[in-house]
């Protein structure tokens, strides 16, 4: 019996310990009777409201808004005219088109606190020309990419492939020596030297249409030329030996039809400074309404002429 | 007196249970951790500037499996980048490592946390050494304190393009300093601490001594990356760095892409996270997590290689598609792999030869695959960049450095050069230059692009919680808390 009480008091001790311990470190009693309120704390942060904005890629009247705002979680745009929104990240059009418009967010926070903000934005039809890129511009792939697909009554055979070509590589920089160009002789010479023989460089291109009243869409054709000097060669044909570039407002499939139609641009090239001196030559021309268009060479000459480098890009 | 045992267990268990308030409701913010009297040699500064490095390299996850803060260093960094740009993603969708390819990090995320606090740890680390740097031989100190200032401009480079302005600390804070720890810095202030601590770099440093090191070329590499993505770039600060890396003759491009990854410490490599294989204290845990198909990492497979960067490397990866990723099992039949694995990184004795049953070596999880910062094809195509200057350029310099990574990759000199490159040219090469390298969402931020190619790559995928905040992550709720209202979170 004794024994057992002994085991007894050893539990009873053990359990008042335990109690005891629990009991001083549960601190639920010392927040009993707090009011809801008491420790909290004020928010000191403030909503700062802030958006940015992306034109629609399609429609660059509707401006797409990213809201940049923190602490907060109510937002109240105001894009003027009475439209306004509670979205997030809202999208609006400007149906009245370009302008600057006085956008407002307001961004609150769940305490109804709120900063806003004002930005003024610029909707604006944005236009980017097509690159055009021409195919063997440089003629380094001889004559592929500048032959008509046909030629009534004439030949396809574009130029006279020349290892005689600019000193300067497509890109612009210094090669230190000849690159590959396009030649024409008297007897692939256009005009008075016109023959089944005669020779048509020739590339369609497609660019951004001109809109009647809205867009005139400008482009540059350039290309280096050189003419040799009568020291280099005897000869001058009738109205002096010269390139003919030539802008196209179509696609033509038969050279006969080409040279037939009425060219868009037309520039006389005709610097005589000698087979290694090469003219830079920077043709502007208008798109026409469809952006089909083509490029075309030809040459009048009695001595050897010579064009490289050829590029179509939109004017600024 | 029979009762002590009953005394004892009591009085102990008092201690274990009651909060030690102080301690548990106000942990020390990482980077005010008081260092005392520890530097009193040269060799006490040299060991602590090692231990930067060591903040760097990161606890393995294979050998301290804890998902607690375990200060991981960069060796979570391909959640934050890789998987947030249109490179990779997780394989699983469960966990928070599967956040971060979705665009749901939250403030509570606990992979953005830790690299947020190992930054922190970097930064508190090289403020360390600079307070005590005076200790060490008069004729290193100079050199101590650029690769301590080199590596806290590492850190906060990182910080600043995940998280936006954040607080700049370049002192050792006391805990109680709230006001310093927690006051977010513009951004613009961040990046002017940066780029002064890098210059002392470039001044100080020499490029004797190991990669895994800071040197001068290191310096002037991450210097030439800061000029270009600070909020005004400096275009011709930034050609000058590449120019004197390049124009030091001691770097070169690795003829065999593969051997930039597993021959360490090669030429091409200018700077680098070392790791040992099989060391638990040493090695890195991110080898294992790229594998899938036969899995040795802790999750389903990670950085898992999108279908759409597949395609780029068909196009213009050339001789680096074999080396940089691969497919396994009926993955293998696909013209485009739907599952890719990143092997830039396979765990030592690897051979995945057999893709219906690769090998991974005797410890994949404890791998040695050094992580490079800075190789010498990337300062080549930051010097094409920063030619650039933000448009396209017919420059030849620019083009030739282009051509020189091209033509690695087994391109022609010739028939392949462009006459003029283009931003869009240049994002291409590095996209698959530098897969899996962490660079991506980095290099389109840089470029301005990031919003237009993550919003289209986000809306092809089913990503509904893209927007544009999501370029920005939250910063870590923990950091919040502590700091009693003082630090703001990002726009949400």
């Amino acid at each position: 019996m004794k024994k057992q009480l002994s085991i007894f008091n050893k539990t009873v001790r053990l359990v008042l310990c335990l109690s005891v311990m629990v009991f001083a470190v549960s601190c639920e009693e010392a927040f009993e009777y707090e009011l809801p309120e008491a420790g909290s704390i004020a928010d000191l942060t403030p909503p700062v409201a802030a958006f940015a904005y992306i034109p629609d890629a399609v429609n660059y009247r509707t401006i797409n808004f990213n809201n940049l705002s923190t602490e907060s979680t109510n937002y109240a745009w105001d894009f003027g005219d009475a439209n306004t929104s509670t979205e997030k990240d809202p999208s609006f059009t400007f149906v009245a088109g370009e302008g600057t418009y006085p956008v407002t967010l307001k961004a609150l926070d769940a305490n109804n606190a709120s900063t806003a903000v004002t930005i003024d934005v610029v909707v604006q039809d944005v236009f980017v020309p097509l690159p055009v890129e021409i195919l063997n511009g440089d003629f380094d792939g001889g004559s592929s990419d500048w032959k008509f697909s046909s030629f009534t009554g004439g030949n396809t055979n574009p130029f006279n492939s020349s290892s005689d070509g600019s000193f300067t590589n497509y890109d612009g920089s210094d090669n230190g020596a000849k690159t590959k160009g396009a030649k024409w002789t008297k007897s692939t010479s256009a005009g008075v030297y016109l023959s089944a023989n005669t020779r048509y460089a020739y590339q369609a291109i497609l660019v951004s249409p001109s809109i009647p009243n809205e867009r005139t869409v400008r482009y540059i054709l350039e290309y280096e030329y050189a003419i040799k000097t009568p020291a280099e060669q005897g000869g001058v044909a009738a109205g002096g030996n010269r390139i003919i570039s030539e802008v196209l407002g179509a696609h033509f499939a038969d050279g006969a039809d080409a040279v037939a139609s009425d060219p868009i641009a037309q520039f006389i090239a005709s610097e005589v400074l000698g087979k290694t001196t090469h003219t830079n030559v920077q043709q502007e021309f208008i798109a026409n309404g469809t952006g089909e268009m083509a490029i075309m060479f030809y040459a009048v000459t009695d001595v050897d002429v010579y064009i490289d480098n050829v590029k179509v890009y939109a004017a600024d | 007196m029979k009762h002590i045992k009953f005394l004892i267990l009591a009085i102990t268990g008092a201690l274990f249970v009651s909060c030690d308030s102080d301690e548990f409701l106000n942990p020390l913010p990482d980077s005010a951790i008081v260092a005392e009297t520890f530097y009193q040699s040269d060799a006490d500064v040299l060991a602590g500037i090692i231990g930067i490095y060591d903040a760097i390299q990161g606890v393995n996850e294979n050998t301290q499996g804890s998902s607690i803060r375990f200060n991981r260093g960069i060796q979570l960094e391909y959640l934050l980048t890789e998987h947030r740009s249109d490179n990779t993603r997780s394989k699983t969708l469960e966990g928070s490592r599967a956040d971060f390819h979705r665009y749901i990090v939250e403030p509570e995320n606990i992979q953005s946390e830790d690299y947020y606090q190992s930054m922190y740890e970097i930064i508190f680390r090289a403020n360390s050494i600079l307070s005590y740097s005076d200790n060490a031989d008069e004729s290193n100190v100079a050199a101590y304190r650029a690769e301590a200032k080199f590596l806290r401009a590492y850190a906060y480079f990182n910080l600043v393009r995940l998280y936006g302005p954040v607080p700049l600390v370049t002192s050792v804070v006391v805990a109680d300093d709230k006001e310093s720890l927690f006051t977010r810095n513009p951004l613009e202030e961040v990046y002017t601490q940066i780029v002064t601590d890098l210059q002392e770099g470039v001044s100080n440093l020499s490029n004797d001594g190991s990669k895994s090191r800071a040197s001068r070329a290191a310096a002037q590499g991450l210097l030439a990356k800061v000029y270009l993505t600070q909020p005004t770039p400096n275009y011709d600060g930034a050609r000058a760095m590449c120019e004197a890396i390049v124009g030091s003759g001691e770097f070169s491009l690795e003829p065999d892409f593969s051997n930039v990854f597993y021959n360490e410490s090669n030429n091409e490599v200018i700077f680098s996270i070392e790791y040992i294989a099989g060391n638990p204290d040493e090695s890195q845990g991110f080898s294992s997590e790229f594998t899938s198909y036969k899995r040795q990492g802790r999750q389903d497979g990670l950085n898992i290689v999108n279908p759409n960067l597949v395609v780029d490397f068909n196009m213009h990866g050339g001789n680096r598609t074999a080396a940089s990723f691969a497919a396994f099992g009926t993955d293998v039949q696909l013209p485009i792999p739907e599952n890719a694995e990143v092997i830039k990184f396979l765990p030592e004795g690897s051979d995945i030869s057999d893709t219906n049953n690769p090998s991974y070596g005797s410890s994949p999880g404890t791998a040695g695959n050094d992580w490079i910062v800075l190789r010498y094809s990337d300062i080549l195509l930051l010097h094409a960049e920063a030619l650039m200057a933000g448009g396209d350029t017919t420059n030849n310099a620019a083009i030739d450095s282009y051509m020189a990574v091209r033509v690695r990759a087994g391109f022609d000199p010739v028939a392949d050069r462009p006459s003029v490159l283009t931003k869009n040219v240049l994002l291409l090469e590095r996209r698959v230059e530098l897969a899996f390298e962490n660079h991506r969402f980095f290099d389109l931020i840089r470029l301005g692009v990031a919003n237009d190619v993550l919003d289209s790559h986000a809306s092809a995928k089913g990503y509904t919680s893209y927007n544009v905040r999501r370029l920005l992550l939250p910063i870590p709720a923990r950091e919040i808390n502590l700091s009693d209202g003082l630090l703001t979170q990002n726009p949400q």
